[in-house]
């Protein structure tokens, strides 16, 4: 299990331990954590599981290919360089005590 | 105690399709998981049941040998699972993402709609579903499919019938007919243009299909679902934003200020009414869902257009149109991996460019007071006719 720390939108820091086999996506919804809607379920098709990621696992992660950074554009809070869509992200990719912040909103 | 599935006799198909919105306040209420006998469908209503089976392919598959739409279209990704419907899904996600749309699509969207309100502005009256919707959603399919020297009235009757024949719980004879027919025309427009895209790719469907070099039969069911689709679903929610928005003239004139607000309009306008109201789903293995046996084998319908006015998301209001309700996800796109792959397509043309370029240009658009709008379906649902009048220009 990997340890990672997920900042809600009210800006509760949530310490969860998450399957390697699964995305973030998939992750921080089955921890129970609300703030990921993930309307497409994974298929990079909708924006709405975005997440900031800290420096850390931005070092550690490929970059967005292009499609999700163009999906990226189209995220209800603005992408910024720590933007990632949550569900093109593997839990084993990420650094252990990766800190991810969530948007305000997803729609 | 899971209870077995309530069947429901005493509804009739000809009332759904008159207004299926009474039927399902009722089974949300007694019977959210319910046999409805005249469509041989087990009915899900409530939006959390949609939600869990989506999220679960391996006990809900979308693929059912039984499928109509299987019948009428061909085996097309909408009703594959799994690693093969993604990577099937993969080669087209280029085609109908956000990027292109707004680099490729939306340009060519605006002219089309200029074009039409330029033909419609000096008329004064008309239907604005076969004046302006209908011909708005066919030119831009064209293109988008890739079968752009197809009469836009040919894709029109071709789209009707496939969909006729996928919503024929019924199963008559006559819709059967048309789509054979339908079929014949659309696979011809498909191997006239592959041979022109295979030299000259574009960002066309059909060209990316080419492009992956994929079989015949599986080109053709998918251009055929994309037909279907990609034309009632832009064509009905035009008619529905519009309704909605001349039905409520503080909605109206707020859109009318500000044409960013035409993508708020049509989000709501297809959370209110559905496009696609219904569309199906196999149970795997036998399950319960709200208290509710699910045998294994039983075909079930989930409820799109119920979902999206369930009283546990949207309130007490739901069945009004206002753009200003709280956002909240709604499941007139679906949701998982099936998730509607046109839906950045039709927010653009829809939303962004043809209902917006329709109240620039026509400023007193109001419904006519002497004629009034028709509605219609319960597997899809949209106007049927929608009359209006405005000032000749």
């Amino acid at each position: 299990m990997t340890k990672l720390t997920v900042i809600t939108p009210t800006g509760e820091s949530r310490p969860m331990e998450a399957d390697p086999s699964t995305s973030l996506m998939e992750a921080i919804r089955d921890a129970g954590i609300d703030g990921i809607v993930a309307e497409c379920g994974g298929t990079a098709a909708c924006a709405t599981c975005h997440v900031f990621v800290d420096e850390a696992a931005q070092a550690a992660l490929d970059p967005a290919d292009e499609h999700e950074a163009g999906m990226l554009e189209f995220a209800a809070v603005e992408a910024t360089p720590a933007s990632r869509l949550s569900c093109q992200v593997r839990v084993s990719d990420l650094p252990e005590g990766a800190v991810v912040t969530l948007p305000e909103t997803q729609l | 105690m899971p209870r077995p599935m309530p069947v429901i006799d005493d509804v009739s198909l000809a009332e759904m399709y008159d207004d299926p919105y009474p039927v399902y306040a009722r089974l949300r209420r007694e019977a959210p998981v319910a046999w409805l006998a005249p469509a041989n469908i087990a009915l899900i209503t409530r939006f959390d049941d949609m939600i869990a089976i989506e999220r679960d392919e391996e006990t809900f598959p979308a693929n059912d040998p039984r499928s109509l739409q299987i019948r009428s279209m061909g085996h097309s990704l909408m009703r594959r699972d799994g690693a093969e419907h993604a990577a099937e899904r993969a080669v087209l996600v280029k085609s109908f993402s956000p990027p292109m749309v707004k680099s490729h699509w939306s340009p060519l969207f605006r002219e089309i709609a200029e074009e039409l309100v330029g033909e419609t502005a000096p008329k004064g009256q008309g239907d604005l579903f076969t004046e302006f919707a209908a011909p708005m959603a066919a030119r831009a399919l064209a293109q988008i499919i890739g079968i752009p020297e197809t009469d836009w009235q040919d894709l029109l009757w071709w789209s009707q019938a496939l969909i006729d024949a996928t919503g024929n719980y019924a199963d008559l004879p006559e819709p059967w007919e048309r789509c054979a027919r339908a079929s014949e025309g659309i696979d011809t427009a498909i191997d006239h243009h592959a041979a022109l895209w295979a030299k000259a790719p574009n960002p066309s469907a059909l060209s990316a299909m080419v492009a992956a070099d994929w079989p015949i039969e599986r080109i053709r069911a998918d251009i055929k679902v994309i037909i279907g689709g990609g034309l009632n679903e832009p064509r009905d929610s035009i008619g529905t934003v519009l309704l909605g928005l001349l039905s409520d003239p503080a909605q109206l004139e707020a859109v009318k200020a500000d044409p960013a607000l035409g993508r708020k309009a049509f989000e709501e306008a297809v959370r209110w009414v559905a496009p696609i109201g219904m569309y199906p789903r196999r149970v795997a293995k036998e399950t319960v869902l709200s208290d509710t046996v699910l045998p294994a084998g039983t075909a079930i319908g989930l409820s799109a257009a119920s979902a999206c006015r369930d009283e546990s998301h949207f309130g007490d209001s739901a069945g009004r149109f206002d753009m200003n309700r709280p956002k909240a996800q709604h499941l007139a796109f679906g949701s998982g991996p099936h998730f509607c792959l046109g839906t950045w397509m039709a927010r653009s043309m829809v939303g962004d460019v043809a209902v917006p370029a329709l109240l620039a240009r026509l400023p007193d658009l109001r419904l006519d007071p002497d004629n009034s709008p028709r509605m219609g379906g319960w597997v899809f649902r949209g106007p049927l006719f929608l009359p209006a009048r405005w000032s000749p220009k």
